[in-house]
């Protein structure tokens, strides 16, 4: 192949991987809608442990549930705030970093410069991926951070320990083990919804369709889960091992929902991705 | 273009490789089809970019020109039909765009960033830059203009700085074509005359162009070859020069006393009329001589004769009207 008079500065047919990546995340978060949606998420623990220490004494009339166990308990908050999160406001922001990705890039045009530049279209699904993963990854970090400082600083921790559900007192070094557990677990189901989300990114050029779709997505699973004669679907729903997550407060440990819950998680990201990326490979722009 | 037995990856073209003594065209298309359903956008067009050429593309909305850019660039797949660029066709095409610059239907950016990290963004894509971005990034707004509002975000820019930031992206890099759809949308006369010493600046460089537009002005004004489309197919494509002396012949004569130039000139055997104040002569028997001379003896004072060129726009008007 020839070049022209002014010699390019490297004759590569594509710019390397690392640079977009930092590009990516760049934007990412320098996208205003990416800051507003992690700082509500943040308001989520700080929420419940207001809640919690105006409260004062155990709920008259209902026997103490998840809630109150946070009392003089400090580090359950984060685990408490992690799993009511994932219900429904966690899987909303990756799905809306999974739309902004690839469908509101269509949207604004600018998914056309990528595809010219070119960035390879399979470069460009890791590309995307990266930034869905850190969205996740952030949102769980940061509700778990907050959830633990507003633990201890607003509820108390009891000496810095962890009363399980099961009575038993777990030390600071076990206590953090378990929150570091349960983050990392909930970064897994989120990447499920996120790859899910991508993929459906690919099918438009709309992001609301997306974030429409994750949504009733949610809404219907949740629905078929709640009839009893729908039983032996549950193993297909992703929001049936979204509980999970509550059983770090455990002791001793049970692993086995949350192993088959990060099982079927892994499921809904590979078909997630396969989708995505056979998607992109034939995507007009 | 020779091809290795057994490999498949280049398509021969129909017509064989380019003779030895020309260089390749920058971009060849062959036989390209693409349909939307039941609608053909685009019907059996062949097309060659010469290489170092400034191609107008012209035809009416709807024509079939974005449609067949975006099928040259790879992002829509033809239904039918051969496209090479740089040299590289089907499924190797992605591997000619780094050295291919091109604004397509407007320009697309992040309306939160500034135009400077917006450039910035897609720099960070382009393989063929290495190291600091931000000096390309910097010549580039310095190029179309934009250096003052590189700062300002994008939501705030107008059209025309839109538009002069999408022709900075195309810029980035010394390109071997740039494609420019539209180019001068919503450019003040100022922004016009950028995007015309932009492309006699890239023309200089070797670089061929391919401009769409609709300014049949903008087009005569810039371009060295035309290629014109209508409904789908191409109706004409070849040198401007050549195709506008195909149309001409015309003399045009100023005086000031039009009616006796009339009398004269009929005595001499045209047939001459009137139009805009000036006296035709149609081609014919008279040549530009004998036209002076009939004129001088009648004693009509003449003050200028000209052969007309055809402008552009009667071209396009009759290969459309012919067509329609």
């Amino acid at each position: 192949m020839t070049t022209t008079a002014d010699t390019p500065v490297t004759t590569r047919t594509h710019a390397p991987l690392g640079r977009l990546l930092g590009a990516e995340l760049r934007w990412v978060l320098r996208r205003p809608r990416t800051l507003v949606v992690l700082g509500l998420l943040a308001l989520v623990p700080l929420a419940i442990a207001i809640g919690v220490a105006t409260a004062g004494g155990p709920p008259s009339g209902r026997g103490p549930g998840l809630v109150a166990e946070i009392a003089g308990n400090g580090f359950v908050l984060p685990v408490v705030a992690l799993g009511l999160a994932l219900a429904l406001l966690l899987p909303l922001a990756v799905a809306q970093a999974a739309a902004d990705a690839i469908a509101g890039e269509a949207a604004t045009g600018t998914l056309r410069g990528l595809l010219l530049a070119p960035v390879g279209r399979v470069r460009l699904v890791v590309m995307k991926s990266a930034g869905v993963v850190m969205v996740a990854v952030l949102a769980v970090l940061l509700i778990a951070v907050v959830g633990m400082v507003a633990g201890t600083v607003v509820v108390g921790g009891a000496q810095g320990t962890l009363v399980t559900l099961s009575g038993t007192t777990l030390g600071v070094g076990e206590a953090l083990g378990r929150i570091a557990l349960v983050a990392v677990w909930t970064v897994g189901q989120l990447l499920a919804v996120g790859a899910v989300a991508l993929a459906i990114s690919t099918l438009t050029e709309h992001p609301l369709v997306v974030l429409a779709s994750v949504l009733g997505g949610l809404i219907v699973f949740g629905v078929l889960s709640a009839i009893p004669s729908l039983e032996w679907l549950q193993p297909v729903l992703l929001t049936t091992g979204f509980s999970a997550g509550t059983d770090v407060l455990r002791d001793p440990l049970p692993f086995d929902n949350l192993w088959s819950s990060t099982i079927r998680a892994l499921v809904y990201i590979a078909i997630g991705l396969v989708v995505t990326v056979v998607r992109m490979r034939r995507r007009d722009a | 273009m020779t091809t290795a037995p057994g490999t498949l990856d280049v398509v021969p073209f129909p017509d064989g490789p380019t003779p030895d003594d020309q260089p390749a065209p920058a971009a060849r298309v062959r036989g390209l089809r693409k349909t939307f359903g039941r609608v053909v956008a685009v019907d059996g067009v062949d097309l060659d970019l010469p290489s170092g050429a400034i191609v107008g593309m012209l035809g009416p909305n709807g024509s079939g020109k974005t449609t067949l850019i975006r099928m040259l660039l790879g992002l829509t797949r033809p239904t039918a039909g051969h496209v090479e660029l740089l040299g590289r066709t089907g499924d190797d095409l992605p591997a000619a765009l780094p050295d291919v610059g091109a604004l397509v239907e407007g320009p697309g950016f992040h309306p939160f960033l500034s135009g400077r990290d917006n450039l910035r963004r897609a720099a960070a894509t382009e393989p063929r830059l290495a190291g600091d971005l931000g000096a390309p990034v910097d010549a580039a707004l310095e190029r179309v203009g934009l250096t003052e509002a590189a700062r300002r975000r994008y939501r705030g820019y107008s059209l025309g700085m839109k538009q002069r930031l999408g022709l900075a992206a195309a810029l980035l890099v010394p390109r071997r074509l740039v494609v420019l759809d539209e180019p001068t949308n919503g450019l003040d006369p100022a922004g016009t005359r950028d995007v015309r010493r932009v492309i006699a600046e890239l023309h200089d460089a070797g670089t061929t162009v391919l401009l769409s537009s609709h300014l049949l002005a903008e087009v005569e004004a810039v371009c060295t070859h035309v290629a014109v489309l209508q409904r789908g197919s191409l109706l004409v494509s070849g040198e401007l020069s050549g195709l506008l002396d195909a149309g001409a012949g015309e003399l045009v004569v100023t005086t000031d006393d039009p009616d006796a130039a009339l009398d004269a000139l009929r005595a001499a055997g045209a047939g001459p009329y009137l139009r805009d104040g000036g006296v035709v002569v149609p081609s014919g028997p008279l040549e530009p001589p004998d036209v002076v001379s009939a004129l001088v003896h009648w004693g009509v004072g003449v003050w200028e004769v000209h052969r007309r060129r055809a402008h552009l726009e009667e071209l396009f008007a009759r290969l459309t009207e012919e067509d329609a």
